[in-house]
């Protein structure tokens, strides 16, 4: 069979018509939506200030541990445990800092996690 | 069907006249209806499909840019709806390398009557892989007009010509036994 059969068989379609009351139904869903107030927008104007702020200091703490490591590199893996050298060399770190962040970076890889396999089940394609 | 008549009435919308969306409605319910009929083969579902599509039209409206057709935009956020509804919630289909068997007995000895074997090629594109099945369902409703099927799903020309020549070749594998019976019926 040659595509042309198949373009005669598919240009075949039947055509349905709309029922009677699509028009007013559609036309009804319209009307309430209309009557739903707009949403609220975003506050971008209050909410850059602190988006900045967090944008900083998150690359403060990037620069922070790139530099870290950097020097724990420098120094020889025998010398210091990546622990030691920050207690050693970043007055604000301690033990419980430490802890701390190690709590927060599984959370946000279980977090990551979670919502790339809800995504990913949720566009089908698991 | 007057491109005007949709602009007036969509510049009466977005100046609060909501009725004017009423106008849009009434000229373009059939061919949304058969577009998402043919997406899915269920009446009930087709008209549910369409009036979101109607919805979403409503809300983005003021997104229309004038400077292309009014129906072009209305069937390629139909589409995009479509697609994205038959892929959460697939119509029901029989796997590709079913829709071959026949069901009805005299085909085991004779033929399929032409409206037949017509229905299992429409069932054999329901089976297809989503982008084939997408293709040829929108350069067949658009009457083999290639440009038009690409603009209702923002894909290249040539890459939708590909996927008609792909999704063709498909269902002429998958079905020689529905295609190559002898057609006595319609002598």
């Amino acid at each position: 069979m040659s595509h042309d059969e198949i373009d005669r068989i598919l240009s075949r379609e039947e055509e349905i018509l709309p029922s009677s009351g699509f028009a007013a139904s559609v036309m009804d869903a319209i009307h309430r939506e209309a009557a739903v107030p707009p949403p609220i927008p975003f506050p971008w104007r209050r909410a850059w200030p602190l988006l900045a702020a967090a944008g900083a200091a998150l690359v403060l703490v990037v620069v922070v541990l790139v530099v870290g490591i950097t020097q724990l590199g420098r120094e020889g893996a025998g010398s210091l445990s990546a622990g030691e050298w920050m207690t050693t060399h970043l007055p604000f770190v301690n033990a419980a800092v430490i802890s701390a962040a190690g709590w927060v970076i599984l959370a946000l890889a279980l977090t990551f996690a979670s919502v790339a396999l809800s995504l990913r089940l949720a566009s089908g394609r698991a | 069907m007057s491109s005007s008549d949709d602009q007036a009435d969509v510049e009466k919308v977005l100046a609060g006249d909501v009725s004017a969306y009423e106008g849009i409605v009434r000229r373009w319910q059939g061919p949304l209806i058969n577009l998402a009929y043919r997406f899915c083969h269920d009446r009930g579902r087709a008209e549910e499909m369409a009036q979101e599509a109607f919805l979403r039209a409503y809300r983005a409206l003021g997104q229309w840019r004038k400077d292309a057709v009014f129906s072009t935009w209305l069937f390629a956020l139909a589409t995009n709806l479509y697609r994205s509804e038959l892929r959460r919630i697939p119509s029901s289909t029989v796997p590709l390398d079913d829709v071959a068997e026949p069901r009805d007995p005299r085909a085991a000895d004779g033929g399929l009557e032409a409206s037949d074997r017509d229905r299992a090629v429409r069932r054999a594109v329901l089976a297809l892989p989503a982008k084939y099945r997408e293709a040829l369902i929108l350069f067949y409703f658009h009457d083999l007009d290639v440009p038009a099927a690409a603009e209702s799903l923002g894909l290249p020309e040539g890459t939708v010509k590909a996927r008609l020549f792909r999704g063709r070749e498909l269902l002429r594998r998958k079905l020689p036994e529905v295609l190559a019976v002898p057609r006595l019926k319609e002598a």
